[in-house]
């Protein structure tokens, strides 16, 4: 369970980026969450809402993209089908070993934000 | 509302902490091998084992990374070689800042390979890049043949697949052609190999295996 560990990771450097702008409030985070990264979606959700509870940026939202792997087939060059979560031992067209490419990201993509400046607000 | 683009990779911290430290272990010709396995598999078992067998040769120096206990630094030091234990308080993974801070709190000398024993864990220390030159997974016999299918992160990025305890392989029901054939399909490149370091069989493979490493990177640093 190190997604707390991430989602803390990805606050901090939206909270960095978000002061060089101007004081305001998150909205969205956008992630790129890869089928190798070892990170678990619906953990790092959840450890978001636990790293933003109580502070400034409550009620914040995760947005992540899921970006598989792909087997590729260094025969025929073809990429299976394939289920998320399953594997192929060789490619079903021509019998030859395949290689995984991509699936390793674990990216912030942007963040959305709304200024506080002119706007009422409760926030101290 | 207003968009900002980051495109930045999240653990960039950490990329930058390990990037340092592979410069370092170049410039000291150190080879750094990055153990990671599920708890109990053999990883401490492994390294007395390879400093029973390399320790006469080679300057070897551990790192090692528990949630509790200095228990298996203190198993290495008995056998002569410096060891640090990082004590991670729950954490599940070790990453690049606490192995810059372990080798800042113990001498460790010039050494020829620095293992880095992860925390028991067969998740969460693979996002994490400690500086290593090579990731080497492990997995036991009792454990069985199906790993490598459900941890696809580990057992595609590990250059070396080390199957352990297989002394107990008459013993067990381990599909010993399984676990390589899973292993192929995921990472065709990676060294798979069998030993048990109570028995020594596999050892001399593995010790071969971390020579040619060592030689490999000392030449190419001499090019």
């Amino acid at each position: 369970m190190h997604e707390l560990s991430i989602a803390t990771e990805v606050y901090e450097t939206c909270r960095v980026r978000l002061r060089a702008h101007e004081p305001g409030r998150l909205d969205t985070v956008r992630l790129a969450v890869g089928e190798r990264s070892a990170v678990e979606p619906d953990l790092l959700r959840y450890a978001w809402q636990a790293v933003t509870s109580g502070g400034p940026d409550d009620g914040s939202q995760l947005e992540i993209e899921w970006r598989p792997a792909h087997q590729v087939c260094a025969g025929c060059g073809e990429i299976p089908e394939r289920a998320t979560g399953t594997w192929l031992r060789l490619c079903p067209r021509c019998g030859h070993a395949l290689h995984i490419e991509g699936g390793d990201e674990l990216d912030i993509l942007h963040f959305t934000f709304t200024p506080l400046a002119g706007r009422e607000t409760s926030l101290p | 509302m207003t968009r900002v683009d980051v495109r930045e990779k999240v653990l960039a911290a950490n990329a930058a902490a390990a990037a340092e430290l592979r410069r370092r272990f170049a410039a000291q010709g150190t080879l750094v091998v990055n153990l990671i396995s599920s708890p109990g598999s053999g990883k401490t078992t492994l390294l007395e084992a390879t400093v029973r067998g390399l320790a006469p040769r080679l300057r070897l120096g551990a790192i090692e990374g528990d949630i509790a206990t200095e228990r298996d630094a203190e198993r290495l030091r008995r056998l002569g070689i410096p060891a640090h234990q990082i004590l991670t308080g729950g954490a599940c993974h070790l990453d690049a800042r606490q192995v810059r801070d372990a080798l800042a709190a113990r001498d460790f000398g010039a050494l020829d390979i620095l293992f880095i024993e992860n925390v028991g864990n067969l998740i969460c220390p693979t996002s994490y890049d400690l500086g290593e030159d090579f990731k080497a997974v492990l997995l036991s016999v009792t454990e069985g043949e199906d790993k490598p299918f459900k941890y696809p992160a580990i057992f595609s990025r590990a250059a070396a697949t080390v199957i352990t305890k297989a002394d107990l392989l008459p013993h067990v029901a381990f599909r010993l052609d399984e676990a390589r054939e899973q292993v192929a399909a995921l990472n065709p490149e990676c060294r798979l190999l069998v030993l048990s370091a109570t028995t020594g069989q596999g050892m001399a493979e593995w010790e071969q295996l971390l020579m040619e490493s060592l030689d490999r990177k000392r030449s190419a640093a001499a090019r």
